[in-house]
């Protein structure tokens, strides 16, 4: 946690360390406020199920959030990950149907993810092409190549094995009971939820303590300045698209498994929750600011906002609606924090 | 003596556009140059030659009577060559020690980032510009023109720059800032720093500058030690590319 916290101090915001840790201050308010009127409008929001069912939904969109979040921070934008979480998760599910085993079959499916961030990351350094033009025309392709490998169709009976990652938990305590039924005592941490936490670890220490994450928010924050002072401004970008992918691809494994089925339709509009996710965490979309703890308090407040209102019965179309708000609000609190 | 960096036949072409043009120029340990000239004369372009923001179109550079490429702000930084540009180059969202040690930072045994160390020395070579100097860990969009000022030069002069370019690092200043860089201006020509200065401003040419190049519509049109020319005979060069008609009547006994 130390380690999270720290980049606070470290990478101040453009109106420095108190306003961004204001800001984050007040994106944790808004959050545990939305936990107390879901828990006030229905007593089983609290409970540890739902708790963990909560966690389970926002693994995939904090996981794409925290490679959204290092793109940002550079001044970029990769709308191509709800796509190649789709195509990754499909290529994964298409190499175990046909043999190999899960992890390598996962690792290959987040090479993919990784192979179209770098393609993302070389069309905008090399061709110079703006990565909202780039990495929307990623999302074409890869969502075309998702459809086309497949025909469109799902792939399922995919084994117990591909299905661990999503389902599986760690320290579940489970009871033989006399009449042969099993009672689960404690469901366990999800693994989804382990994942999402040493990426969101190693992310924010990356961002912190090495080299490339100061030159990640150095590139974003001036990157003519970063340029002239040495920094390998292009291979930083890069890294930047590369770990997004990767980070995508991952979230695809993770979604599919849980889904025990590899769906090339999944994954449509998630870039949009993970951008969402960064900038309610205090991102800025000018470059040079932004946090993994932020990014995650934002994808908590989505996942927690969504889970409340279908539990509450509020309907798909009307959750949109709010959360659109939610987002123009975030910002425009966040500009009247760094106007004054 | 060697000069610190020689310049020969420098061109630099944009299409058809010659913005530097057959122009040669050195410079001596603990020697201040101004390089002077109207905007789009070709000084800044000359200068962003030798910083490797920007390659020759033809035309050699030799630092300390070696001939040398300089490909890159990298290559420059290896030889010795620091340069403050006008815009300051500063990453607005780091504090001071991350701009200062921008693409050079100090790392740990382990490869992090050894941001107490990086600290410390921040502290101790701002100290010797500012004494005042105390929002180190503030982002620098929040320091004042000065300050910023300040964070540049020491960025330069930490890493034991031999050769420093210096554009215009007093336009955004105030009267007390501007004497600050005059000062630190003579104490690094004490020690032994070459320093090209970019300026506009008569004043600091004549208080800082041990010679003064002036160019004008890419050539260069002279190169004149300071006590030979009057602030009219430089305006003139910059203006008309000439000394006046009377110069050499009024400089005869001294150039004899």
């Amino acid at each position: 946690m130390s380690v999270v916290s720290g980049e606070v101090r470290a990478v101040a915001s453009a109106s420095g360390p108190s306003g961004e840790t204001l800001h984050k201050l007040s994106a944790l308010l808004t959050l545990a406020l939305l936990i107390a009127i879901f828990a006030f409008g229905n007593a089983a929001f609290l409970s540890v199920n739902n708790g963990l069912t909560v966690l389970l939904q926002t693994s995939v969109i904090g996981v794409l959030g925290i490679g959204m979040t290092m793109v940002i921070i550079t001044g970029g934008i990769d709308l191509s990950v709800g796509s190649v979480l789709a195509l990754s998760g499909t290529v994964t599910g298409m190499l175990v149907k046909a043999g190999m085993p899960v992890p390598a079959g996962m690792a290959a499916g987040v090479a993919v993810g990784a192979l179209c961030g770098l393609a993302n990351g070389l069309v905008i350094t090399k061709m110079r092409i703006t990565p909202f033009v780039a990495t929307l025309g990623m999302m074409l392709i890869a969502r075309g190549t998702a459809l086309q490998l497949t025909g469109a169709a799902p792939i399922s009976q995919l084994g117990e094995a591909f299905g661990r990652l999503g389902n599986g938990a760690l320290f579940r305590l489970v009871e033989k009971q006399p009449n042969g039924l099993s009672k689960v005592i404690f469901p366990g941490i999800p693994y989804p939820a382990i994942v999402l936490l040493i990426v969101a670890v190693a992310a924010a220490f990356m961002l912190r303590r090495r080299a490339l994450g100061r030159h990640l928010y150095a590139t974003g924050s001036n990157e003519e300045a970063s340029r002239l002072s040495g920094v390998n401004v292009d291979r930083t970008k890069i890294a930047a698209y590369v770990l997004s992918g990767a980070l995508a691809g991952l979230a695809g494994n993770i979604l599919m498994s849980r889904l025990v089925t590899a769906q090339p339709n999944e994954g449509v509009m998630y870039e949009l929750d993970a951008i969402a996710s960064a900038v309610i965490g205090g991102a800025s979309l000018m470059g040079g600011v932004g946090t993994i703890s932020g990014t995650m308090i934002g994808a908590f407040i989505i996942g927690v906002l969504r889970n409340g209102l279908n539990m509450a019965g509020v309907s798909a179309f009307i959750q949109q609606i709010i959360i659109g708000f939610v987002v123009i609000l975030a910002v425009f609190v966040d500009q009247l924090r760094s106007r004054r | 003596m060697t000069p610190l960096v020689e310049m020969i036949a420098i061109e630099k072409h944009f299409g058809g556009i010659h913005a530097v043009n057959g122009v040669s120029l050195d410079l001596h340990p603990g020697e201040v140059v101004g390089v002077l000239g109207h905007n789009g004369a070709g000084k800044s372009c000359l200068m962003r030659i030798l910083s490797g923001a920007m390659r020759p179109s033809a035309g050699e550079i030799r630092v300390g009577g070696k001939t040398v490429e300089i490909n890159s702000p990298h290559d420059a930084r290896d030889f010795g060559i620091e340069t403050i540009y006008q815009t300051l180059a500063l990453a607005d969202h780091l504090d001071a020690p991350a701009n200062l040690f921008l693409g050079r930072e100090l790392r740990t045994r382990w490869g992090n980032l050894d941001d107490k160390r990086m600290m410390e020395e921040t502290r101790k070579v701002l100290a010797r510009l500012n004494p005042n100097f105390r929002n180190l860990s503030d982002a620098v969009s929040r320091l004042s023109g000065g300050q910023r000022q300040v964070i540049a030069i020491a960025r330069a002069i930490y890493f034991d720059a031999k050769v420093l370019i210096m554009d215009e690092p007093t336009a955004a200043l105030g009267p007390a800032e501007t004497a600050m860089v005059g000062k630190l201006i003579k104490q690094l020509r004490q020690e032994g720093v070459g320093i090209f200065l970019i300026s506009h401003d008569m004043h600091d040419v004549f208080d800082l500058c041990d010679r003064v190049v002036v160019m004008n519509r890419g050539h260069s049109v002279g190169s004149y030690r300071i006590d030979d020319v009057s602030k009219d005979d430089v305006l003139s060069l910059i203006i008309k590319g000439a000394l006046p008609e009377d110069w050499a009547l009024r400089n005869r006994e001294r150039l004899q």
